[in-house]
């Protein structure tokens, strides 16, 4: 899970406060305000098939994406990549934990 | 500052236009907070979105983007990993957004002065989902009557008291918006010299010039990241879309589906 915070508009506190963002993946998973802590947050019932989708989305746009990098960058995209690979299963244990156990 | 950023392809009836994304927020809040324009969207920042979307025109010759200075280092690294070039141009935006458009075409002056910019389109980075026949649309009805820019009528209005009356057409007015690129720069000069502060591009260009301004369909989807609500909306409008907004102009068409790779024959 990666936790980002930001200024938005809350509706309870009638002004821009700081935010506390949680990301599964790509995916928005929450969002609460740091003052009241009004929380919006998707159900699991919906979170599950956007997450499928946008991992499909994920998985085919990768080549793509790999591509434009190690055009942009051969050597460090040649110099990062065994570490990404590496990284890459670790990475989607912790979205699925953080999917099933909410 | 980087050099002015251009590609060699004009428009269709060879308009050059330059875009500015607006992305330094509101720099009279005092407070140091993260901008929202730069929170991760379904795999990108936010103010990359309509930077990409917009970029597919070949009307696009110049791509200013202003962001806080607070911000800039951040921005130089998401611009270099998620934006093709041609480079953009980074400014650092002033206290309002009038100031912020004033500095950007400050750094587009020279460009407009040599006659390589018809068109200046000014669009809010906090509007990702912007495409780009929306684009294409509002220079297309500047470089033809002046100004454009995009409204949605707003009809479920009502008083909220007895003896108020609603104004017969109420419209909300979106970005992209889009003027006429020596015109525009002369208002904002004029405007400075008046200390004149304008609430958006529309009001500064109606004050100095007798320019008409066309007011085009907006679009539904193109919302503004405010609330928290929306960044959950605008998560679902780009999966509905399947996360392609080029209107068909794209060369690297989405193929959202491992079921269309099948088809192709490609592997992931």
């Amino acid at each position: 899970m990666t936790i980002e915070h930001a200024q938005l508009y809350c509706e309870t506190c009638e002004t821009v406060t700081n935010h506390e963002l949680h990301y599964a993946g790509r995916l928005l998973e929450s969002v609460q305000c740091s003052v009241c802590q009004t929380q919006f947050e998707l159900s699991q019932r919906a979170l599950l098939p956007a997450y499928v989708k946008d991992l499909e989305g994920r998985i085919v746009s990768k080549p793509r994406r790999m591509l434009h990098r190690a055009a942009r960058d051969p050597l460090a995209f040649a110099r990062q990549l065994p570490g990404a690979i590496l990284r890459q299963p670790r990475k989607f244990v912790r979205e699925f934990w953080s999917l099933i156990r909410r | 500052m980087s050099s002015p950023a251009t590609s060699a392809a004009f428009g269709p009836d060879g308009v050059r236009a330059a875009l500015v994304v607006l992305a330094a927020g509101d720099g009279r809040r005092a407070e140091h907070h993260t901008n929202k324009v730069l929170l991760p969207l379904a795999g990108r920042r936010v103010f990359t979105w309509s930077i990409r979307w917009a970029r597919l025109l070949p009307e696009i010759t110049h791509t200013v983007l202003v962001v806080r200075d607070e911000d800039r280092d951040v921005v130089q690294e998401v611009l270099a990993r998620e934006v093709e070039p041609p480079a953009v141009q980074v400014v650092t935006g002033g206290d309002t957004r009038h100031e912020s458009e004033l500095e950007a075409l400050t750094a587009l002056a020279p460009g407009i002065d040599a006659g390589e910019i018809d068109v200046v389109v000014i669009h809010d980075a906090a509007r990702p989902l912007a495409h780009t026949g929306l684009f294409a649309d509002v220079i297309a009805a500047a470089a033809e009557h002046g100004g454009a820019i995009p409204v949605r009528h707003q009809r479920h209005l009502t008083a909220s008291r007895d003896d108020d009356r609603p104004p017969p057409s109420v419209v909300a007015v979106q970005t992209p918006q889009a003027f006429l690129a020596r015109p525009l720069l002369d208002a904002y000069v004029r405007a400075k010299e008046d200390e004149f502060v304008g609430t958006d591009t529309a009001s500064c260009i109606e004050r100095y010039t007798d320019l008409p301004v066309w007011c085009i369909p907006g679009d539904a989807g193109n919302i503004k990241i405010t609330f928290p609500e929306d960044l959950f909306l605008a998560e679902r409008l780009l999966a509905k879309a399947h996360w392609d907004l080029s209107d068909g102009t794209s060369p690297h068409r989405e193929r959202p589906h491992l079921r269309d790779l099948r088809h192709t024959g490609e592997h992931p």
